[in-house]
C-alpha cells in the first residue's frame, strides 16, 4: 500500500500538499488541470522534489529520507527516458547495472523484458531509430528489470496517437497484473484509462481534491471542478 | 561642411602620410603641423600607418591614385624598393650641409632624422654590459636579449644587416652562437621594448637615443645604451613627395620646411632621434649623455634590396637549428 | 548547388550568403594573385620544402594547443555544470572569456606578466623548488593558445552540457549512477558530439595564429604560414606569392575540416529545459574536491592573465582626452556594425543548415555552410583586406574603402565564432519545435517571435558579446586602414606603445578588456 499523508513541497511560486492512499497492486490514474501539481506529486514520491513535511510510506516503510535510487519506485517521464547513444537493450540493461557489465543471466533478463513489451526484434536499435511508442516501451522494459514494486508514469503516452495510447495503457495494465506492481499514472484524457484504473485521483491547486473509483469520480455532477476539467 | 567658413574651405590641404608614432599624441606631428600651418596658409593633414613598411605598402596599394602629397617616414632599408615604385619626385633640396654621419646623396628621399641602433639595458640590473657586438655574440654567459623579427620589423632587419657588417660571411655562425641568449623575436619594436621593460630580457634592440626618453620624461637615468667597439648600424628616416601630388608647390615647401629649425627642433624629444642639422639652440639636455658611436655601419639601399631575401633565409636557417 | 536548385526553385538565402563569402575570399585571392609578383605561375603553387616544414610545425603546435584547450575547457565546463549553485559562474566565465576576444598583444603581455621571467608563476615555482623554463618557444605559444581557447571550449561545452534533458539527470539518480556512470552516460555523449567541431575550429585558429607565434615563439623555428604570408605581403610586396601561400593554407585548412568529416554531421538530440539540473554525482566528495581544483586551476591559470590589465588602473586618467574618447566611439560604432553583420550572416547560414519541409539534404547544406565559414580562418585578415582593397582601388579612396571593409572583414573574422555559438541552438530549436511549428503553420515573423527568439535569445546575446568584443579588439585589419578618420582603441594602444608609453597602452588595454567582460556579463543575463 502506498500512503501519502500531507506530503508537502514548497516553492516560491507553488506549494503542494498531497494525501492519497493506493492499495498494493492497484492502478491509480491521476488527472487534473495542467499546472495543478500532478508531476510534482510523482516527483515527490520518486524523490526528485525536496519534501518539507508530511509522510510517505510504501508497504508500511517510510520513504522520506531515501534517495531516488533507494526508493522502491521507477518513474517514466513523458520524454527523454532513453539515452540516445545507447541501444534499446543497453538502455534496459542500465536498470540492472549502470556500468553495463551484464552477466549472462542479466542479458537474458533484458531480452525477456524486451519480449514482454513486444520489442524482441529491436534490441540493437538506437532510440533515434525507434518510434515514440517503441521508445516508451523500452523505458517500460527497463522499469520491469529494475523490479521495483511501485511504477510511476508521468503522462508517458501523452505524445502518442489515441489508438496507440490505448494499446500502451493496456500493456502497462497487463505488466502490472503479471508483476504485481502498484501503478500511479498521470493522464490527460481520462477516457483512455477509465476501463483499466481502480482509482482516479483528481489533483488541482497542489492537492488531491478528490479520489475514488472511476465510475463514481468521473460521473458528471460530482464536483464543479471535475466537471470543468472534463469539459462537461 | 556647410558650416565651415569659406576661408577655411579655400585653404589648400597638404596630405602627409607618416607612421603612427610620428603623428600620434606623443610624436612630433602635432608641433610640426602647427608650425607649418603658421607659415603655409594651408592645412596639414596627417594620415598614419602602422610603421615604415606599412607606409610604403599603402602607397603601393594606392598607386598614383593616392591622396598623399608627401610620404614621411620611409626608412633607409626600403628606399630601393620605394624608388622602384616610380611614385616619387626629386626633392630638390640642398643636402650637402646636413649633419649626418655619412654624406647623403639621394635626390629623391630627403632625410629628416637619423640615429643608430643600440642595445638598451637597465644599469641597475646589468652592471657590465658587453663592450662590442662580438662580446654580445660570443659570451655564452652574456645577457639575454630581445630582438625584432627581420621579416616584420625595420629595426629587426637592420640588426640582420649589422651582424652582416661585423661578421660578413660568418654571420650565420654568429647567429647560431647568439641564439641561446635570444629571448624571442617580436613583430615590431614596441612589443620588444615592452617585453624588456617588463623584465623579460636584460637588453633590447633599440636606438642609442632611447635613454633620452627615460631621462626627459620619466626622469630615470638607469636606462642606457651599450656602446659597441665595432660601431653601430645607422638608421635614417626620409621624406619624399609624390609625383602624383596635386599640391606640388606646397609639397615642395614642406620638404624645405623639413630641413628648417622649426621642424628639426621637434625631432629630438618628439621622435627620440637626432635631427639632420645642427639646431641653433643645440640638442636638449636629455641627449647630453648619450653614447656616440665610434663608427657608422651601413649598407646602401640597393645592397639591402639585393641581399634581403637571401639574408632572411639564411638567418631563418641559422636560428632555427 | 545544382541539386539544391532542383529541389527548391530559389536557392536558400543562407546558401547565397555562403556562396557570397566564398566569392569574397576567392576575389581577394585572385586580386592578390593578379597584382604581380613571383607566385603567378602554376609551378609556384607547389609549396616549397620550407613552407611544407612550416605547415607541419604549425600543425603539431595546433594539435597540442587543441588537445590541451579541449581538456582544460571541458574539465571546467563539467565542474561548473555539476555545480549549478556556484555563485561566481557567470563572473568566472566572463573574465576568462575576455582572453578569447582581447587583442592578442594584450593576451601576450598578460601571459608574460604571469608566466614570464618576473611573473608570480615563476616565483611560485621557485618557492616549490621547481625551475620553470622560459616561456618562449613552442610551449609559450601553446600556453597562450590554451589561455585564449580553453574559455571558448568551456563556454560551448557548458552550454551543451546544461542543455541536455533534465530527465537524464533524474534517470541517473534513479538508476544509481556512480560518478563514472554519470560521466559515461551523461557527459561523454555530449563531449563526443561537440569535440569534433570544436577541435576543428580551434585547430584552425591555432594553425593560422600570427601575433602569438611571433611574440612567444622565440624565433623563426616556430612559425605558421600566416607569418610567411605577412612577409610576402608586407615586407616583399610579392602579392602573388602571398596569394599562393594563402591558397596553400586554405587548402590545408579545408583538408582538416574534411578530415574531421564530422563537422555538420551531428547526432540530432533534443534537449529539455533545465536551469538547475539535478545530477546524481553532485554529492560525490572526491568530485567536489576535483571540481574545486579544476575551477581554481582554470581560474588561476587564465584569470590572472586577463586581470593583469588591472596594472593599467593607475594610468586610467590619461585616457580622459578627446582623442581617446573619439577612438572609443569609433571602436564602438565599428564593432556594432561588424557584430550585427556577423550575426545576420550567421543566422542566414544557420537557417540554411536546418532541415526544411521542401526537402534537400540538410547535412550537405550544413557541410557547405561550415566549409564557407571555416575557409575564412584560412585567409589572414591582412591578406583579405589587401586583396579586397586592390579590387576597389581606383574607385574609392583607402579611407572610403576602410569604412566598409573594416566592419565587413571584422564581421567575417568573427563569423566562425558566432556560427559556433548559434548553429547548435538553432538546430536544437528546430529539432525540438520544428515539426510542431510546421504543423501549426507558424512561419515567418511569427516563427521568429514565438519559436526562434526564446530559444536563440541567450546564444544570440553571447554571440553578440563575443563578436563585438572581437571587433573592438581588432588590430590586424584596422592597422591597414587606420590613421586617418579611422582611429580605434587598439590602434591608439599600438601608437602609445610605439611612443614608449607602455603604461598608457596598458590603460587602453584595461578599457578594452573591461568592455569585453561587461558585454559577456550582460549577455549572460539575457
Amino acid at each position: 500500500m502506498l500512503e501519502l499523508d500531507a506530503l508537502s513541497v514548497r516553492y516560491p511560486e507553488f506549494a503542494g500538499c498531497y494525501t492519497l492512499t493506493v492499495p498494493k497492486g492497484g492502478l491509480c490514474a491521476v488527472i487534473g488541470p495542467s499546472g495543478g501539481g500532478k508531476t510534482t506529486m510523482l516527483h515527490a514520491i520518486a524523490g526528485f522534489e525536496p519534501v518539507v513535511g508530511g509522510a510517505l510510506r510504501f508497504d508500511g516503510g517510510s520513504l522520506t529520507g531515501l534517495t531516488p535510487a533507494e526508493r522502491p519506485c521507477s518513474l517514466l517521464f513523458q520524454d527523454h527516458n532513453l539515452f540516445p547513444h545507447l541501444t534499446a537493450a543497453q538502455n534496459v540493461g542500465l536498470g540492472l547495472q549502470p556500468g553495463l557489465r551484464l552477466s549472462a543471466s542479466e542479458h537474458a533478463a533484458v531480452a525477456d523484458a524486451l519480449a514482454a513489451v513486444d520489442l524482441d526484434g529491436e534490441a540493437g536499435r538506437l532510440p533515434g531509430e525507434l518510434s515514440g511508442g517503441q521508445r516508451q516501451r523500452v523505458a517500460l522494459a527497463r522499469a520491469l528489470v529494475m523490479r521495483r514494486p511501485l511504477l510511476l508514469l508521468d503522462e508517458p503516452f501523452g505524445a502518442l496517437d489515441p489508438g496507440l495510447r490505448k494499446t500502451m495503457i493496456a500493456l502497462a495494465d497487463r505488466l502490472r497484473r503479471q508483476h504485481g506492481l502498484t501503478v500511479l499514472m498521470t493522464i490527460h484524457t481520462p477516457s483512455d484509462i477509465a476501463h483499466a484504473a481502480d482509482l482516479v485521483a483528481f489533483v488541482a491547486d497542489g492537492a488531491v481534491q478528490d479520489f475514488g473509483p472511476p465510475g463514481a469520480l468521473l460521473k458528471a455532477g460530482r464536483s464543479a471542478a471535475i466537471d470543468t476539467f472534463m469539459g462537461l | 561642411m556647410l558650416a565651415t567658413p569659406a576661408a577655411a574651405q579655400s585653404k589648400p590641404v597638404l596630405t602627409v602620410y607618416t607612421y603612427a608614432g610620428f603623428a600620434g599624441k606623443y610624436g612630433p606631428g602635432g608641433k610640426i603641423k602647427e608650425r607649418f600651418e603658421a607659415i603655409c596658409s594651408c592645412t596639414l593633414e596627417w594620415v598614419s600607418t602602422e610603421n615604415s613598411g606599412a607606409l610604403l605598402g599603402r602607397l603601393k596599394l594606392e598607386g598614383a591614385a593616392t591622396k598623399a602629397d608627401v610620404a614621411l617616414g620611409l626608412d633607409v632599408n626600403i628606399l630601393s624598393d620605394a624608388q622602384a615604385t616610380g611614385l616619387f619626385a626629386f626633392h630638390r633640396q640642398d643636402v650637402t650641409k646636413l649633419a649626418m654621419p655619412t654624406p647623403w646623396l639621394d635626390r629623391t628621399f630627403l632625410p629628416f632624422d637619423h640615429g643608430h641602433l643600440a642595445f638598451v639595458y637597465d644599469a641597475g640590473k646589468l652592471a657590465s654590459p658587453p663592450k662590442s657586438l662580438k662580446d654580445l655574440v660570443e659570451d655564452a654567459n652574456g645577457p639575454r636579449i630581445v630582438l625584432q623579427d627581420p621579416r616584420t620589423s625595420q629595426p629587426g632587419l637592420s640588426f640582420l644587416l649589422w651582424m652582416r657588417q661585423v661578421y660578413g660571411d660568418k654571420a650565420d655562425e654568429a647567429w647560431t652562437r647568439l641564439k641561446p641568449r635570444i629571448v624571442t623575436f617580436t613583430k615590431g619594436w614596441s612589443e620588444a621594448y615592452g617585453l624588456f621593460l617588463k623584465g623579460e630580457a636584460d637588453m633590447v634592440l633599440s636606438y642609442t637615443t632611447s635613454p633620452a626618453y627615460h631621462i626627459a620624461i620619466e626622469k630615470k637615468a638607469n636606462f642606457r645604451a651599450a656602446s659597441f667597439d665595432e660601431g653601430h648600424y645607422a638608421y635614417v628616416e626620409t621624406a619624399a613627395m609624390l609625383s602624383s601630388s596635386k599640391q606640388q608647390g606646397l609639397a615642395r615647401r614642406f620638404l624645405a620646411f623639413v630641413l628648417s629649425d622649426d621642424f628639426q627642433a621637434a625631432i629630438p624629444e618628439g621622435n627620440w632621434m637626432y635631427p639632420v642639422k645642427r639646431l641653433d639652440a643645440g640638442l636638449p639636455a636629455s641627449f647630453n649623455d648619450l653614447i656616440k658611436p665610434s663608427r657608422t655601419l651601413q649598407f646602401t639601399p640597393d645592397e639591402v634590396q639585393a641581399m634581403r631575401r637571401s639574408l632572411i633565409e639564411s638567418w631563418q636557417d641559422a636560428v632555427s637549428r | 548547388m545544382a541539386a539544391i536548385a532542383v529541389t527548391s526553385r530559389l536557392p536558400h538565402p543562407g546558401l547565397v550568403a555562403a556562396a557570397a563569402i566564398a566569392a569574397v575570399l576567392a576575389a581577394a585571392i585572385a586580386s592578390l594573385a593578379g597584382a604581380g609578383g613571383t607566385g603567378s605561375t602554376w609551378a609556384s603553387l607547389m609549396p616549397s620544402a620550407y613552407l611544407r616544414g612550416v605547415a607541419i610545425g604549425a600543425a603539431v603546435q595546433a594539435a597540442i594547443s587543441v588537445a590541451l584547450s579541449l581538456l582544460l575547457g571541458t574539465a571546467l565546463a563539467l565542474a561548473l555544470a555539476r555545480r549549478p549553485a556556484f555563485p561566481f559562474r557567470s563572473l568566472v566565465m566572463a573574465v576568462i572569456s575576455a582572453a578569447t576576444v582581447a587583442p592578442t598583444i594584450v593576451v601576450v603581455f598578460g601571459v608574460v606578466a604571469m608566466f614570464g621571467r618576473s611573473g608570480p608563476a615563476r616565483w611560485l615555482a621557485g618557492g616549490l623548488g621547481l625551475e620553470m623554463p622560459p616561456i618562449y618557444g613552442l610551449h609559450g605559444i601553446v600556453l597562450a593558445h590554451v589561455v585564449m581557447n580553453a574559455p571558448l571550449v568551456a563556454r560551448v561545452m557548458l552550454g551543451a552540457l546544461t542543455a541536455t534533458p533534465a530527465e537524464h539527470g533524474r534517470l541517473g539518480q534513479m538508476l544509481r549512477f556512480s560518478s563514472l556512470d554519470c560521466f559515461r552516460h551523461l557527459d561523454l555523449p555530449v563531449i563526443r558530439r561537440e569535440w569534433p567541431g570544436l577541435a576543428t575550429f580551434i585547430f584552425l585558429l591555432c594553425f593560422t595564429s600570427f601575433a602569438v607565434v611571433l611574440a612567444l615563439g622565440g624565433g623563426p623555428a616556430n612559425a605558421t604560414l600566416e607569418v610567411a604570408i605577412y612577409q610576402a605581403l608586407r615586407l616583399e610586396a610579392d602579392f602573388a606569392r602571398a596569394a599562393s601561400i594563402a591558397l596553400f593554407q586554405i587548402a590545408l585548412s579545408m583538408g582538416v575540416v574534411m578530415a574531421f568529416g564530422l563537422v555538420g554531421a551531428r547526432l540530432p538530440e533534443a534537449g529539455g529545459q533545465a536551469p538547475a539540473r539535478p545530477r546524481p554525482d553532485q554529492d560525490a566528495r572526491w568530485l567536489k574536491i576535483w571540481d574545486v581544483l579544476v575551477v581554481a586551476i582554470a581560474g588561476l591559470f587564465i584569470g590572472p592573465v586577463v586581470l593583469s590589465v588591472l596594472a593599467g588602473l593607475g594610468q586610467l586618467s590619461s585616457l580622459a582626452e578627446p582623442q581617446v574618447l573619439a577612438a572609443a566611439a569609433t571602436s564602438i560604432a565599428l564593432a556594432a556594425v561588424a557584430s550585427a553583420t556577423s550575426l545576420a550572416l550567421a543566422l542566414l547560414l544557420a537557417s540554411a543548415a536546418q532541415p526544411t519541409p521542401s526537402g534537400g539534404s540538410a547535412a550537405n547544406r550544413a557541410r557547405l555552410v561550415d566549409l564557407a565559414v571555416l575557409a575564412i580562418l584560412g585567409l589572414p585578415p591582412f591578406a583579405l583586406v589587401t586583396g579586397l582593397f586592390m579590387l576597389l582601388r581606383g574607385h574609392v579612396s583607402l579611407e572610403g574603402a576602410g569604412l566598409v571593409l573594416v566592419p565587413l572583414v571584422n564581421a567575417l573574422m568573427a563569423l566562425p565564432f558566432v556560427h559556433r555559438m548559434i548553429l547548435p541552438a538553432m538546430r536544437q530549436s528546430a529539432e525540438r519545435h520544428g515539426r510542431l511549428a510546421a504543423s501549426l503553420g507558424i512561419t515567418g515573423l511569427n516563427h521568429v517571435r514565438i519559436i526562434a527568439w526564446p530559444a536563440l535569445k541567450r546564444p544570440l546575446a553571447a554571440a553578440l558579446a563575443l563578436s563585438a568584443g572581437l571587433s573592438m579588439g581588432d588590430y590586424g585589419v584596422i592597422a591597414l586602414f587606420g590613421g586617418g578618420d579611422l582611429v580605434t582603441l587598439p590602434y591608439l594602444m599600438a601608437e602609445r606603445m610605439g611612443a614608449y608609453r607602455i603604461e598608457e597602452a596598458g590603460a587602453i588595454a584595461l578599457v578594452l578588456v573591461a568592455v569585453a567582460v561587461g558585454l559577456l556579463l550582460l549577455a549572460d543575463r539575457a
